[in-house]
């Protein structure tokens, strides 16, 4: 069967084409407009076909079949919305939650579980259950990053394939058989891996939470954007969370992407919402003293600086570039620093010196910590810059220069040397630090710039394939922060 | 004497010994024994006359074998599925018999396990299987050691292994045990347990004669099923359809069980009916009881009453058609004095014990179910429940990935209709 052969078929009367091999369930979500409930499948693993949720009526066939594992035939019709699919898609409901212990106001996953949200769509029946629910272990510490509550759990199996098929560490297993069936880790394993946040995600229900968004906020003060994650050279695709009124940031999530991540991201790139809160960041510019500056001094200041070097026969200026930036911005500085000195700077990039660059886990987390060194390289390249790398500044010449421009890490995580390499920086003549952390270590320097963070700006990262990904901008943490080209304009 | 009293269809009952021939002898066990009454005829004349494996699928066909595990699935059809030219396959052999009520496969093994062993070589033969393994049941202590004896018998006897017979034909057999699990005697669940994994049946598609253990085709055939083979290569398929029926050909194993004067492991040809079985074979109820109700296939099969057991023959469509199944051949009679809700309350206890829990109507409706009969036998019944447990029993139907769910359903929903006035008397 080749890959090419379509196969023709009708859902609720509507016609779809779809490769030949298909499930009824993949040419639903191809139509796009219907929705058929489910819980155990998910499109980034195998087929359970346990939760019997997802039932359809097919013509001629004469019971209800699973839409997940029921392959389309050729002038097939299927039907979502008839009445015995209803009523069993309420059972399905019915059984999946007499033994759920409804506990929906102390849970994390309130807001976003897929039990509530199905029982709002396709259930809203009166419980016939009148029996004791079945008790099973809760708050169960399986893991740095994970709770387990096996009684929220409506064992759809999709963390044990999660763990089988995608990280391959097959920790977690179903135990015990009937309505005994528990959720566990096996004896002596903890969910130890760079992709145990996943299992928070794909858990439909509330029985994986994450410990660090625990009691943390509701998910409908949240607001949610899609972002790409700065955390490492693969790019994955990101949706940001943050508080609609505080703008406090509360977590990523991944957000689907087949050419990039799938449906997942690591563990690392999840952190990375950590440097984007108020409390960490560096708000307004400041000065060799450690002073606040206003907006207007602070471009003044940089003006000053550089145009002291301008002119060809003055000193050395160096351009200091992290690849944590976009490409506009490493545009916008280089132009703008060869336009006020009427020469080019001489142009560095600086990597971390510890870094195993090409290293790979075989998932999605790159050694490379850097979102954008196609994107740094690409556009050197159409500046026509040759720049000089440097792993790390310790061995750099960058102190014969009179002045240093550096466009510091956004992720500072990502660099561990820095504070040697800022102490290389501390010893030269003048240098302007662009930089979003209130850290000490670029202290004493001339002059340090507040810089946007990956959510707050547009541009482009470009990934380790080449993928050019584009950012979207949301609202800043203080509104009084400027962008880079801001910045530059009023310098 | 477990064979049928009297004259049927123009038989004496002497004829019908096509499985139980060995029972009487003495000593019946060992390979000798069974080579005394035509054991291994069969094949050795299927590998020294280079019998072509499709004819032997064929004339399984023609027989109309059909499984004796429960399910009544043709065996030669079965067979048929394999595709040919796949390099590695294999036979499995149900013997996990957990069916409540069922110990035919046990008897076959305590009489003739080589009429087994046999059977398994020429049913490989016939699809190219070059390994099997027996899935025996766990507790089974001594059918294990008379399994394992008969097969290593076989292998002195050259009838297993490498090139046997001088045949070109290799067979390797292997006992596994099971670890207590009623569901592994689902042939995917067993697949499952048989690879080292929890005994859960597999979604199917694909079904186990495309990819089966280790993802290879595979042949998942009762005990009882396989051990008629060498009767039929020898005889027939004309001579093994001369008994039953037309769409239920041959004999079958039932096991009476139940307050009957000589409850046992009966050899009866199907379509027999089966208040003469339970009358005659039986000799009648205990005491004088008037009979209640009969699970004619095992647990799973729903209840008839005895005014529906007057006409119920035994055999496939007989007792589908009258709504129930004839299973494993597990013959319970219940009488009078048993009340159908404590019946159901034991059946549910059983369901809810044993379901693997996989499927959410199946894990969640056998527990409800388990837990409100109880409640029910218990006297804290009202007259809503008992019409949830038929609401629920009929969500469960039909619904799963294995035919468990249906199997808990059944039973439950017959005993709340045919017998509503019974759990009236113990509302609270």
């Amino acid at each position: 069967m080749s890959q090419e052969q379509s196969v023709q078929l009708t859902v609720d009367g509507r016609e779809v084409s779809v490769p030949a091999g298909s499930t009824i369930m993949e040419a639903v979500r191809k139509l796009g407009e219907i929705e058929v409930p489910h819980f155990c499948w998910h499109p980034g693993l195998s087929v359970a076909g346990v939760c019997r949720f997802c039932m359809v009526k097919i013509e001629g066939v004469p019971k209800l079949q699973i839409a997940c594992n029921t392959e389309v035939r050729e002038g097939m019709a299927v039907d979502t919305i008839a009445a015995d699919v209803k009523e069993a898609h309420k059972w399905a409901l019915e059984f999946h939650l007499i033994n759920h212990p409804l506990d929906c106001p102390i849970c994390d996953q309130a807001g976003e579980c897929e039990l509530q949200n199905y029982y709002m769509k396709v259930g809203k029946y009166t419980s016939q259950m009148d029996e004791d629910k079945v008790l099973k272990p809760k708050a169960l510490d399986v893991g740095d990053t994970l709770v387990l509550d096996t009684e929220r759990c409506i064992l759809c199996s999709r963390c044990v394939r999660f763990e089988d098929e995608i990280t391959k560490t097959s920790t977690l297993g179903i135990f015990n058989r009937g309505d005994r069936a528990v959720i566990g880790t096996f004896p002596d394993r903890r969910i130890q891996h760079n992709y145990s946040y996943n299992l928070a995600d794909i858990c439909p229900v509330g029985a994986f939470t994450a410990k660090d968004f625990r009691f943390q906020c509701r998910v409908w003060f949240l607001k949610e954007s899609e972002s790409i994650c700065p955390g490492c050279s693969t790019g994955c695709n990101v949706k940001v969370f943050q508080n609609g009124n505080s703008r406090e940031y509360f977590r990523l999530k991944p957000l689907e992407n087949p050419e990039v991540n799938g449906h997942w991201m690591c563990d690392y790139g999840r952190t990375q919402f950590e440097h984007l809160n108020v409390k960490d960041r560096l708000v307004s510019p400041l000065g060799a003293d450690n002073s606040a500056l206003s907006w207007s001094d602070a471009a003044a200041r940089f003006g000053e600086l550089v145009k002291s070097q301008a002119g060809a026969d003055n000193g050395k200026v160096a351009l200091v570039l992290t690849p944590q930036h976009t490409n506009e911005e490493f545009s916008a500085i280089f132009s703008h620093l060869k336009s006020q000195l009427g020469r080019e700077p001489e142009v560095f990039v600086w990597r971390e010196a510890t870094e195993e660059r090409d290293s790979f886990d075989g998932i999605l987390f790159r050694g490379d910590r850097n979102p954008n060194t196609r994107g740094l390289e690409d556009t050197l390249k159409e500046l026509g810059v040759s720049a000089k790398e440097c792993s790390g500044l310790k061995d750099v010449g960058l102190s014969q220069a009179q002045l240093a421009v550096v466009l510091g890490p956004e992720v500072e995580r990502a660099y561990p040397s820095l504070e040697t390499d800022l102490a290389v920086l501390r010893e030269m003549p003048a240098v302007v630090y662009f930089g979003n952390h209130r850290s000490q270590a670029a202290a004493g320097l001339s002059l340090r710039v507040p810089t946007l963070v990956f959510t707050e700006k547009e541009g482009t990262y470009v990934n380790h394939a080449g993928l050019k990904q584009t950012l979207k901008a949301n609202a800043r943490v203080m509104p009084s922060l400027k962008s880079l080209t801001e910045f530059l304009g009023g310098a | 004497m477990p064979l049928i009293k009297r004259e049927y269809n123009g038989k004496s009952p002497e004829d019908f010994r096509l499985v139980l021939d060995f029972e009487g002898m003495e000593n019946p066990q060992g390979i000798d024994a069974y080579k005394s009454k035509k054991g291994y005829e069969a094949l050795t004349a299927v590998l020294k006359e280079k019998r072509k494996p499709d004819d032997l699928i064929q004339l399984v066909k023609d027989s109309g074998l059909r499984g004796r595990g429960g399910a009544g699935f043709p065996t030669g059809l079965k067979w048929g599925f394999v595709p040919k030219d796949a390099p590695e396959k294999y036979l499995l052999c149900n013997f996990d018999e957990g069916e409540p009520g069922t110990y035919k496969d046990r008897y076959i093994t305590e009489i003739s396990p080589h009429m087994l062993v046999e059977g398994m070589v020429i049913s490989a033969y016939a699809f190219g299987a070059a390994k099997s393994y027996v899935y025996l049941r766990g507790e089974f202590y001594d059918e294990i050691g008379w399994t394992e004896k008969a097969i290593r018998e076989a292998y002195d006897a050259g009838f297993l292994g490498e090139n046997i017979l001088g045949s070109g034909f290799t067979h390797h057999m292997d006992v596994y045990t099971g670890s207590g699990a009623y569901i592994c005697g689902e042939e995917t669940a067993m697949i499952s347990s048989l690879e080292g994994k929890k005994g859960q049946p597999k979604l199917k598609p694909p079904f186990p004669a495309v990819a089966g253990y280790l993802g290879k085709p595979t042949v998942v055939n009762n005990v009882e099923t396989l051990a008629v083979v060498p009767w039929i290569v020898r005889n027939g398929a004309e001579a093994y359809r001369a008994f039953g029926t037309e769409k239920s050909p041959g004999t079958k194993l039932f096991n009476l069980s139940g307050p009957v004067k000589n409850p046992g492991c009966f050899e009866v040809p199907l379509g027999y009916p089966l208040k003469r079985f339970i009358e005659e074979e039986g000799g009648g109820l205990l005491d004088g009881k008037k009979l209640k109700a009969v699970i004619p296939g095992g647990a799973s099969a729903p209840v008839l009453t005895a005014e529906e057991v007057e006409n119920i023959t035994l055999d496939y469509e007989c007792l589908q058609a009258a709504g129930s199944m004839l299973g494993s051949g597990a013959v319970i009679v219940i009488p009078e004095d048993v009340s159908m809700v404590d019946v159901l309350d034991n059946l549910m206890h059983f369901f809810k014990s044993e379901s693997c829990g996989q499927c959410t109507p199946c894990r969640e409706g056998t527990g409800w179910l388990g837990s409100m009969a109880h409640s029910l036998a218990a006297g804290h019944g009202q007259a809503s429940d008992v019409e949830r447990v038929a609401a629920i029993a009929s969500q469960m139907a039909g619904k799963t990935i294995c035919a468990f769910s249906d199997a808990a359903a059944g039973p439950a929903m017959s005993i709340v209709q045919k017998f509503p006035h019974e759990f009236q008397s113990r509302f609270g």
